[in-house]
């Protein structure tokens, strides 16, 4: 019974959470307009979360392709199918691993960092100086925030699916010897632009990338101003951007396929 | 019908506060204190840790509400006020955190600058000679392509000091100014905050312990205890007045009205000492 009652409570609870995340976002969307005039400060949270997420997201690219293109062309080579290593390749990283890999990581490296910082400027008081000073935190520190993640996560995912496939032809044709004409060709003849590059990367990358924003963020704003509240807010920042992430992935392809 | 009150040009009192109850966390903080700021004088607001000074300055600025009672600021009712006209009261004051919250990401000169550039569009050149004015004024102006974390305590309040008199606000609201202060520092942040009450007519409220500071700037003092004013007047006499509480409270001692002890069992017992025994 009371087994039963706590449950109850953890899930009445996380669902209070969701309704307060999904006020954040309403206080987040009428804030744009009035964080049109810190342009600037969008532009450098920009490279604080996409800029500095290059070489995290371009070294993992390439070995996900490498690791896709070797395993593959083993499978393949049962059926006597090498040629279409590139194009199984390629499907692969656009439809699924390229959105889904960078927004974990993308959640792991930019989200986390985001909750950190403005989960410390809460603590030490700089939110409240913001609110004393009649400058408007939500617009100041939130949106910039929010949308420079939302831009970065299609840029950073275009960039991860071209490092996975120069990966995939760094080991299929450079390495295990498929035609290089036939990687490309095969590639280029069954990926088809609007349904696997635009539905399957931009939509997706943009969904996650609004996703994982918006949890930093209301993590970091919400966090109890102490270090344990700053670190647990870090934690659950990781935690709910990947059940988010994975969960949306499956509804997102149930709908666009 | 919500009373409201208007600002008169002969009030003397630029923040009037009437009634104002808060209870936080089940505890009564503030249970219909009265207290009045008067215009362009220096308020000195004192009294035991936890007895809720920097609640009242958030109560100033609205950053919190009470559950009854009024708190006009320049004849305006600041719970009532939208957030709109709470931000333009907000611009007329000027707010110094016990921990100085300056800006990490910026430098010290960007930290002084930046209620400027949010709200005005004054030219880069003026705006440099307003910043370094004022960080000349708290003696930091080599101070200006320091970080935050390479200040030490005592300066990162006076950059904090200097962000607070940016604007020339009305008023001046001061949380702890003087704690980490070595006394060089604290004899020119005395005098500041005089030459700006002096020179400026802009009004001050203090909220610190150090009762020799507080004799040399401030004009009147409050004493606040249980929720109430408790004792109230000149800080050279306010000691003297024969009062429990101030006796107590300036005479630093742990028997009086205000206990040192925060409630708790009894001492012997929790040490596993049984009553009678030898």
């Amino acid at each position: 019974m009371s087994a039963r009652m706590g449950h109850e409570n953890v899930v009445i609870a996380s669902l209070a959470q969701i309704g307060r995340c999904g006020l954040f976002l309403l206080r987040i969307l009428s804030a744009i307009p009035r964080s049109m005039r810190h342009a600037s400060e969008t532009v450098r949270q920009l490279w604080f979360v996409g800029g500095m997420s290059l070489t995290i997201i371009m070294t993992c690219g390439l070995f996900v392709g490498m690791v896709l293109g070797l395993q593959l062309y083993h499978v393949l080579a049962i059926f006597g199918g090498t040629s279409a290593t590139g194009s199984v390749v390629a499907l692969s990283v656009y439809r699924e691993l390229g959105p889904v890999v960078t927004a974990l990581l993308f959640a792991g490296r930019a989200g986390t960092s985001i909750t950190a910082e403005i989960g410390l400027m809460r603590a030490t008081d700089q939110i409240a100086a913001m609110e004393m000073m009649a400058v408007d935190p939500i617009a100041y520190v939130a949106v910039p925030r929010f949308l420079a993640g939302l831009i970065a996560m299609p840029l950073l995912c275009c960039v991860f699916c071209g490092m996975s496939i120069f990966g995939g032809h760094l080991v299929a044709v450079d390495w295990l010897g498929v035609d290089n004409g036939t990687f490309w060709s095969n590639m280029t003849a069954t990926v088809n632009v609007w349904d696997d590059v635009v539905n399957g990367l931009i939509w997706k990358s943009l969904v996650f990338g609004g996703v994982i924003s918006l949890i930093a963020v209301f993590q970091g704003y919400t966090t109890s101003p102490t270090s344990e509240g700053v670190a647990y807010a870090t934690t659950r920042t990781v935690v709910a951007s990947a059940i988010a992430i994975l969960a949306l992935d499956f509804v997102l392809t149930a709908f666009l396929m | 019908m919500i009373d409201t009150v208007q600002a008169q040009p002969d009030d003397r009192a630029l923040v009037r506060i009437r009634g104002l109850t808060t209870v936080l966390n089940g505890k009564v903080v503030f249970d219909k204190l009265d207290l009045d700021i008067p215009r362009g004088k220096v308020t000195a607001i004192m009294g035991p840790s936890g007895t809720g000074k920097t609640t009242l300055l958030k109560h100033i600025t609205g950053q919190m509400r009470g559950d009854a009672g009024q708190v006009l600021v320049d004849g305006r009712n600041v719970a009532e006020l939208r957030r709109d006209a709470l931000f333009e009261l907000r611009e007329r004051i000027g707010y110094l955190f016990q921990n100085s919250a300056l800006l990490t990401d910026f430098d010290v000169f960007e930290n002084v600058a930046f209620p400027l550039r949010q709200h005005t569009r004054l030219p880069e050149v003026l705006i440099r000679n307003i910043v370094l004015t004022k960080l000349q004024a708290v003696g930091l102006r080599g101070a200006a392509s320091l970080m935050p974390s390479e200040l030490s305590g005592g300066m990162a309040r006076r950059v904090a000091l200097a962000r607070a008199i940016v604007f020339d606000p009305m008023l001046i609201l001061y949380d702890e100014p003087f704690v980490g202060l070595d006394p060089i520092a604290l004899n020119q942040v005395l005098k500041l905050i005089r030459t700006l009450n002096q020179t400026l007519g802009i009004t001050s409220v203090l909220v610190a312990h150090e009762l020799e500071a507080i004799k040399q700037v401030a004009d009147v003092v409050y004493l606040i205890a249980n929720g109430k004013v408790v004792a109230q007047g000149d800080p050279k006499t306010i000691a003297g007045n024969g009062s429990p509480w101030t006796r107590q409270f300036f005479g630093g001692e742990a028997d009086g009205p205000v206990p040192f002890q925060y409630p708790a069992d009894d001492y012997a017992a929790a040490l596993g000492f049984q009553q009678g025994a030898a």
